[in-house]
């Protein structure tokens, strides 16, 4: 027993690293199941009630339900965190492939284009279509060909045309990073949970939104343009008024028996940090009643000693306090012309790891829209080295500047780019001529996030969709279970051969081929890869080339055997002279897989990483579990039957 | 259980007629290939292809028909899984400028029927999209909201609140669906699945496929260069070529002969065919590891009786392995659903042509080059 004890100790670690792996994936499939029960059963409850509720307010009050189910206990949202991903092909969702349209960008940013200009520049657009080439460069070249300078059209008249060309080509960039801000920004307001969002390249955006529904409105959201706007944050005490008058009319809804109001609220009763913050005035109620006499302040939470209305809220509590203020009892309490807004970026994390968002009072109407913003950059304070914007506008934005400036000294301006603060600086004093300094930026990459934000209104990245694919959830359902059918009925009938076939032997390789498949699914799951369709393909096919190791070593064995070899001693050579071959059957298998990785996009990645992580979890059973079995057998004196 | 035990055939005796099988085989394949060409996906060529869901079973040539005259050319309708499936496909990506009039008379119509003689201008049309403006925000937002649900795509162009612009999106797809939400009326369907691949991806997923399986060509032959003498790598070599070309010609031979195979070289067929490369490769491997052992141990037997006697002993190894990869690929060919039919199918051959090829081809060639060179055939 001791000799084997280094190697059991090893597998026994593997195993249970394995299934400490996947247990978060079998945690979030039973809290699924839980949640659509939940769901359902209050589906029937309310339609039950109500028969002619409509279908979107159904919808709403479900989400609701499913909200605060969720919100109820922590572990739901770190389970599915850590769970087994798996692909927009099996989930359902939509995969769209941005590009920035480098000719559009060129015909904007091009000072005084003429004739000249714009049909070069549609014989390179057309060039570029089927060339490896940049519009950037086919353009250029047409220029030079032309004899006309770059310069004519952009930069200075100094610069010579490499340096413009370097510029467009880093203008293009840009245009890039800004569009995936814009992005971002708007699928973190659509919902859509775990978006996947990367760059491809130097002018490709990879979009994927998991198990979206309405895909031409997500659709929306990644195209036209951004909306960057300069509105007045109104004063603090303004906004305190308000929301006390929001905070009084939602405890007397509450007071008045509203079921959903009240759902939401108990299930808050596990957040202990909410009266730490709250207001100083309150200590001496228990949780439980603030929460009641105060429900507004209780997700809305103000800093006692601050001298600003802006209010904290966490991340899950965004959608609710929405909810509330558009119940009518509560907005007929907001004035018609302002609204709140939360800031796009958390501010800060509380202790169990939620995000916390500003939430300010804003007016309606814009004192300014972006359009005016002809260029920002983010650079440090040559006197403070503190991080810095500059922001210049035209002149006609200038004049406004000016005077809005003017008229609020000591106010704060939020900077919003489609309906999220990025920033809301003091005004210090009148800005004549329209070059502004924004300060109070943490770091430089604050200060460019919020250079990136200017410019979008500014100028705009256009980009076209270039590719798309969508999911459906259907689709998606009956792939997963076509998949894992074939997943488990080829396992039985690899199994049954293996038996039936080598008996004894074929039984061990049977079990550790279950191992095998829980290693696979393991290490997905521990890498954060995602599990697609083609992956369950090359799961599947590893099934059935797994056994290929066993093979090679029992028809080893069984050759040994036959020359009159004790049942150790064939076992030794068996393996050791099998080895040599099972490493053959496997390294070219390995290369393929990651040249496939390599070049494959999504699923078919999806399927050469499985292949790979089959082929390693192979060995290990093959070579150290089914080895560690057989001269355990062995060495009891067991005989073990090779057919 | 032993099947294969203590074999003793000559195999290379039988070589010629092997070869005429693969020949025969491999110029089928090849003039299929030529003359009735490959079928690739929209992966490789680009286009719009949309699969719908029906409630109810629906015939696909009544489909085909409603479709056939909307102006976008040759169409391309077939099931799709179940009869309730629908996959419709064309090259194109924008609908053509012929046509394009067409769609926003039915836009234009649609606005008439939920507001009649609203007042409203076309401000701007592009290839993907019409911007139609009101006379105010709020009709604006009422169309919206009532073409998207009629199944237009609708959205606002800005989110301000004066916004009196509405977007309607025009792509192919959008005008596929709005004919068979007016041919089709008693038989609603849902979208299942959308693609729309754009040319110059097309073309780029294709040089990708192509230099991935030249890449993968070239890692097998740095490892056989590794692993063997000169003469074995030729076998291997040509055993791969065999086999990926021979599947190769079984697609051009079968594509639309078996209902419901829908055999087009996609992305994840080109994964199947670097899997079944590096597959069969193993195979051969495996036969020549042992004719290089069985060279030291028969340091007397001539090359021939060596080979026989190799592929003899490692029979029963390529069999079962065989045969077990393709009880499991068989079964993910039945049971994988529609999407990994043709991934599916592609190893399905590719593992029996290459499990015959590293036996009867990649030996044979060994034993015939070596026997035309007259040199005494040497590993490492």
């Amino acid at each position: 027993m001791k000799e084997y004890r280094f190697r059991i100790i090893i597998i026994l670690a593997a195993i249970a690293l394995s299934i400490y792996l996947l247990y978060p994936t079998f945690l979030d499939y039973q809290n699924n199941k839980h949640i659509q029960s939940v769901v359902e059963q209050k589906k029937q409850e309310i339609l039950n009630q109500n028969p002619t509720i409509s279908k979107s307010e159904l919808e709403e009050l479900l989400t609701i339900v499913e909200d605060s189910i969720k919100q109820s206990d922590p572990s739901f949202i770190e389970n599915r965190l850590k769970r087994l991903k798996l692909g927009l092909d099996l989930q359902g969702g939509m995969r769209v492939v941005l590009e920035v349209n480098t000719a559009k960008l060129l015909e904007k940013l091009a000072n005084n284009p003429d004739q000249v200009f714009t049909s070069a520049l549609a014989e390179a657009k057309k060039e570029a279509e089927t060339s490896d080439e940049s519009v950037v460069e086919i353009l250029a070249r047409k220029f030079q060909q032309k004899g006309i300078r770059l310069s004519r059209y952009f930069g200075n008249i100094r610069q010579d045309d490499a340096e413009i060309i370097a510029q467009l080509k880093k203008d293009s960039e840009d245009a890039v990073t800004r569009a995936m801000e814009i992005i971002r920004n708007r699928v973190d307001q659509y919902g859509v949970s775990e978006p996947s969002i990367q760059r491809q390249g130097s002018r490709r955006i990879i979009v994927e939104l998991p198990g979206v529904a309405k895909e031409e409105e997500a659709k929306q959201l990644l195209q036209g343009t951004a909306l960057l706007e300069f509105r007045l944050v109104k004063d603090p005490d303004f906004t305190y008024q308000i929301m006390e008058r929001i905070d009084k009319a939602l405890a007397k809804v509450l007071a008045a028996g509203n079921d959903s109001l009240l759902a939401e609220l108990t299930d808050t009763t596990k957040k202990s940090d909410t009266t730490a913050l709250a207001d100083t005035t309150q200590k001496q109620l228990t949780e439980e009643e603030f929460k009641q006499q105060h429900p507004f302040f209780s997700v809305a939470l103000l800093d006692p000693q601050g001298r600003s209305a802006d209010a904290f809220v966490k991340e899950d509590d965004r959608n609710k306090i929405q909810r509330w203020l558009s119940l009518p009892e509560v907005k007929k309490e907001i004035p018609d012309n302002v609204e709140f807004v939360f800031s796009a970026k958390p501010i800060s994390t509380t202790q169990d790891g939620k995000k916390v968002y500003f939430m300010y009072l804003v007016n309606k109407q814009p004192e300014l829209t972006g359009g005016v913003v002809t260029n920002a950059v983010a650079t440090l304070d040559p006197n403070t080295s503190a991080p810095i914007v500059n922001m210049e506008m035209n002149s006609e934005g200038a004049v406004e500047w000016a005077r809005i400036t003017g008229a609020n000294i000591g106010k704060r301006i939020a900077i919003m780019l489609d309906g999220k603060v990025f920033s809301a600086p003091v005004v210090r004093g009148k800005i004549p001529g329209g070059r502004s300094q924004i300060e109070g930026m943490e770091n430089l990459d604050e200060a460019k996030l919020l250079e990136i934000v200017l410019k979008a209104g500014a100028l705009p990245a256009p980009v076209d969709v270039i590719e798309e694919r969508i999911v459906g959830p259907s689709l998606g359902e009956d792939s997963v279970r076509g998949g894992l059918s074939a997943a488990i009925y080829g396992y039985i009938a690899v199994a049954l051969f293996m038996i039936i076939y080598y008996r004894q032997s074929g039984s061990i390789a049977a079990a550790v081929l279950i191992l095998t498949i829980l290693f696979i699914l393991s290490i997905l799951a521990g890498f954060k890869a995602t599990l697609t369709l083609p992956g369950i393909a090359g799961i599947v096919l590893t099934i059935g080339m797994a056994v290929d190791a066993n093979v090679l070593i029992f028809e080893r064995m069984r050759e040994e055997l036959a020359t009159g070899k004790t049942l150790k001693a064939s076992i030794d050579s068996g393996f050791s002279k099998a080895m040599s071959a099972i490493i053959d059957s496997n390294i070219t298998t390995f290369f393929t897989g990651i040249i496939l990785y390599q070049f494959g996009t999504g699923p078919v990645q999806g399927f050469a990483l499985t292949l790979m992580i089959g082929i390693a979890s192979t060995l290990f059973s093959a070579l150290v579990i089914s080895r560690l079995i057989f001269d355990y057998l062995a060495s009891k004196g067991a005989k073990i039957s090779i057919g | 259980m032993r099947i294969f035990h203590n074999l003793n055939v000559n195999w290379m005796g039988m070589r010629k007629t092997f070869y005429i099988l693969s020949l025969a085989l491999f110029l089928i394949g090849m003039l299929n290939v030529v003359f009735r060409g490959l079928v690739f996906g929209i992966d490789f060529k680009g286009g719009s292809e949309i699969v719908l869901q029906f409630e109810k079973p629906v015939d696909v040539a009544t489909i085909r028909n409603d479709l056939a005259n909307i102006g976008l050319g040759a169409v391309e309708v077939r099931t799709f899984g179940a009869e309730t499936g629908i996959l419709v496909r064309t090259e194109l990506q924008e609908i053509p400028k012929e046509i394009y009039p067409k769609v926003v008379e039915r836009i234009r119509e649609n606005i008439n029927k939920i507001l009649p003689g609203v007042p409203y201008q076309l401000v701007d049309s592009t290839i993907n999209s019409v911007t139609i403006e009101f006379t105010n925000p709020d009709t604006t937002n009422t169309m919206i909201a009532e073409l998207f649900a009629l199944g237009f795509q609708t959205g606002k162009v800005s989110e301000e609140l004066d916004n009196k612009q509405m977007l309607v999106r025009v792509g192919i797809a959008d005008w596929i669906k709005e004919v068979l939400r007016e041919k089709v009326k008693d038989n609603p369907f849902q979208v299942v699945k959308e693609d729309r691949v754009g040319p110059k991806i097309g073309e780029e997923l294709k040089r990708d496929a192509v230099l991935a399986v030249l890449l993968s060509l070239l890692v097998i032959l740095i490892y056989l260069g590794f692993r063997f003498k000169f003469v074995f790598a030729v076998g291997a070599v040509t055993a791969l070529f065999h086999d990926v070309l021979i599947t190769v010609g079984l697609y051009a031979v079968l594509y639309g002969l078996i209902p419901g195979l829908n055999l087009e070289i996609d992305l994840p067929v080109v994964a199947a065919f670097l899997t079944l490369v590096g597959y069969s490769i193993n195979d051969t491997v495996i036969v020549f590891d042992r004719i290089r052992e069985n060279m030291k141990i028969h340091k007397t037997m001539g090359l021939e009786e060596l080979i026989n006697k190799s592929i003899n002993q490692t029979m029963s190894r390529t069999i079962i392995t065989g045969v077990t990869t393709l009880l499991a690929v068989f079964v993910l060919f039945l049971l994988g659903g529609d999407v990994l039919r043709a991934f599916s199918f592609t190893l399905l051959f590719g593992i029996i042509i290459g499990t015959y090829s590293s036996i009867f081809v990649a030996s044979a060639m060994v034993l015939d080059y070596a026997q035309k060179t007259k040199k005494k055939v040497q590993f490492s």
